[in-house]
């Protein structure tokens, strides 16, 4: 009985040799390891991230675009686990390791990519600028000593904020943490502007509301990893290449009506 | 008027209320059972346990709720409603501790002397002696306790969880008629408040029943 | 979180939290004075002989205790611009937690003042006072003294609630907070050092609270 225990003894001692062997595995294995690709996406912006209330699943180009990388990796397109973001929860939940991916209408900025690592552009939006009709608000400039909400943590600030200097005009800020809140302060008045990328505007047009001529700082969209991820960072560059490449890509935009 | 009560937006609304019953609840136990042990130990005064009791629940009690369920959303790696029920038990169970301890206050010095001069000890007096005079006296404020929980998962719409208030806002954006908001307002507000009354209702009902 | 450039650049910007510091203060210290009026009056006419009165109240209280203080500022802040009414984000606040709280403080004003025993009623009464001045002159100095521990419970959640400013732009310190660790992504250094700041706010009042609970349990 005695060599029993010198068995388990040297079985625990291998297994935690072992053990420590697998544990310098790269962030792409533990991904595989887990079975499924955990991606952040958007739930609210019709066309890119939208989770559907009436079949209550998630459609979109980022949504599609998703779900190839996770073929890429797993072989099978099902393998994925979508966790709804906003502009505000999209970093930290990457920081925190609770998505693996996000791709959120997400723009690249350099400041950004000292924080993340960020796949090739897969599409570029701008800034855009809804008003009410009935306000009588036709172009950037009348926007002069006005509200524009916008989201927290969105690049819409500092885009506006430069434009608003170069065409000399002095603007004020609402912000929100949610898209939703922001269209209900411009329906009730609280804001004389809603401003984000035009691609997230599209899906809160409605009659009384327009959108203004002027664009803004382009908004080139990349996925967004964790720094230092770097295979799962060129696995998702591959994907992309590959996509635009051979045409996926495009008819992936034009299924989604971006085209 | 286009009704916005379509079945889908009912649905919606459904899921977004079941979505606040569900962190209630699970918040509702949960500070239950961590705010007795510290309104215990803080009422026990004594020792290391009483001493964490006490800096915890002073620090959690002058913090709003706010504040951890945005922190919590940010700072850790869990499911959007995991970490919202997180942030709600931490902060209720300091509020549950001090209903709790409260609770003790109440029962007089008299009732440990004559269960010493029983023989009982400290934790048996307390199990079989003071907690069971102490819950009957705390029912009413722990209710209302509960009925604050229902009504602060409305702070967890800030952090994009679905349910009844955020699932709201959702629909709210695409509406944008001034009558359909308001109706949309009433009929959220009508829910949160039909839950909350049936609940004190049933609990007024169980503590007559107890007499 | 415990990176120094961090902190050092949230020490920089000192400012921005001291300025959602002022409205937080502004708004719950002019919140106080108005919930204690509502509590005091509403409160003391839940106690009137007339029927109409009280259960008009009592609806009033049911109201605004049984539905959450996020939907009634929302309500303010979007539907009543739509009516003509245009409050300023600070003026929402500052009706929705003084009707919030009062709600819950009237409740407590009217046990307290049915908490004075029957005997201060009639020995008033023995003494040739009429309903008002045994009111004013001798059950209502008891009743505050008896209600004034959990009242002052009351403005400690009121100090919290005030951080619902936050979800309509008001300028809070929560507002100022979650907006400056956004636009820099140093989150756990702005909720850190604003967690601190409530403290510093509300630790005070509860302590006196607490104070005044003691005492009450010596009477």
């Amino acid at each position: 009985m005695k060599h029993v225990g010198k068995i388990i003894a040297v079985g625990m001692v291998v297994m935690a040799v072992s053990g420590f062997a697998f544990a310098k595995n790269s962030a792409l294995d533990k991904i595989k390891k887990s079975g499924v690709l955990k991606v952040g996406v958007k739930e609210d912006v019709p066309k890119f991230g939208y989770l559907n209330p009436s079949t209550n699943e998630h459609e979109g180009f980022e949504i599609d675009l998703a779900k190839a990388i996770a073929k890429k990796i797993f072989g099978d397109e099902t393998k994925i686990k979508f966790t709804g973001v906003t502009a505000k929860t999209r970093g930290p939940l990457l920081d925190t390791g609770e998505v693996d991916l996000v791709l959120a209408t997400f723009t690249v900025t350099d400041a950004r990519r000292k924080v993340y690592d960020f796949s090739d552009i897969y599409f570029t939006d701008a800034v855009g600028i809804m008003t009410k009709k009935a306000s009588g608000i036709k172009s950037f400039a009348d926007l002069n000593g006005k509200t524009i909400g916008v989201a927290q943590s969105a690049t819409t600030k500092k885009a506006l904020q430069e434009g608003a200097d170069k065409a000399g005009i002095t603007i004020k800020f609402s912000e929100y943490a949610t898209y939703p809140e922001i269209k209900t302060a411009l329906d009730s008045g609280r804001i004389d502007a809603f401003s984000v990328d035009q691609a997230i505007l599209l899906g809160y047009m409605e009659d009384s509301v327009m959108l203004l001529p002027e664009h803004f700082e382009e908004q080139p969209y990349g996925a967004a990893i964790k720094k230092g991820n770097t295979e799962l960072l060129n696995l998702v560059n591959g994907v992309i290449e590959d996509m635009k490449k051979n045409g996926e890509l495009d008819s992936l935009l034009a299924k989604n009506g971006l085209k | 008027m286009n009704s916005f009560l379509t079945f889908d937006t009912t649905l919606f609304l459904l899921r977004g209320l079941g979505i606040t019953l569900v962190i209630a609840s699970c918040t509702i136990v949960l500070s239950f059972i961590l705010g007795s042990v510290l309104g215990i130990a803080r009422y026990s005064g004594k020792g290391p346990a009483a001493k964490i009791a006490v800096l915890y629940i002073d620090t959690i009690r002058n913090i709003p709720l706010l504040l951890f369920i945005i922190g919590f959303r940010f700072t850790m790696p869990l499911p959007p409603v995991v970490s919202a029920v997180t942030a709600m038990t931490v902060f209720t169970s300091a509020m549950v501790a001090e209903i709790v301890r409260g609770g003790l206050n109440g029962i007089s010095h008299g009732q440990w002397e004559a269960a010493y001069s029983q023989g009982f000890s400290y934790i048996g007096t307390l199990v079989h002696v003071v907690l069971p005079q102490a819950v009957r006296k705390i029912r009413k404020p722990l209710m209302g306790q509960f009925v604050t929980a229902i009504k602060d998962t409305s702070f967890c719409s800030v952090i994009a969880v679905k349910e009844l208030m955020y699932s709201g806002t959702i629909i709210m954006g695409k509406y944008v008629k001034s009558i359909q908001v308001i109706a949309l307002y009433a009929v959220i507000a009508l829910v949160y408040f039909s839950v909350n009354m049936l609940l004190l209702a049933l609990s007024k009902k169980m503590i007559k029943e107890q007499e | 979180m415990f990176d120094l450039s961090r902190w050092q650049e949230l020490f920089q910007n000192l400012n921005v939290f001291a300025e959602g510091f002022g409205v937080t203060v502004s708004v719950s210290i002019l919140s106080l004075i108005f919930m204690l009026l509502i509590s005091l009056v509403v409160g003391l006419l839940r106690c009137s002989e007339n029927r109409a009165v009280r259960a008009c109240l009592l609806a009033y209280i049911n109201f605004f205790q049984n539905t959450p203080l996020v939907i009634q500022i929302l309500f303010m802040y979007n539907v009543l611009p739509r009516a003509g009414v245009m409050l300023s984000p600070f003026t929402c606040g500052l009706l929705g937690l003084s009707l919030y709280t009062g709600a819950f403080g009237a409740s407590i004003v009217e046990a307290a003042i049915k908490a004075v025993p029957k005997g201060q009623h009639e020995a008033a009464y023995s003494q040739g006072m009429n309903y008002t001045q045994t009111m004013f002159l001798i059950v209502l100095p008891q009743a505050v003294r008896i209600a004034l521990p959990p009242l002052a419970n009351q403005c400690v959640n009121m100090i919290k609630n005030s951080s619902v400013l936050a979800l309509i732009a008001g300028g809070d310190l929560m507002y100022r907070a979650d907006s400056w660790a956004s636009d820099n992504l140093y989150y756990t250094q702005s909720f850190i050092f604003t967690g601190l700041l409530y403290l510093a706010l509300c630790l005070p009042v509860s302590k006196w609270a607490e104070r005044l609970e003691k005492k009450a349990a010596h009477i």
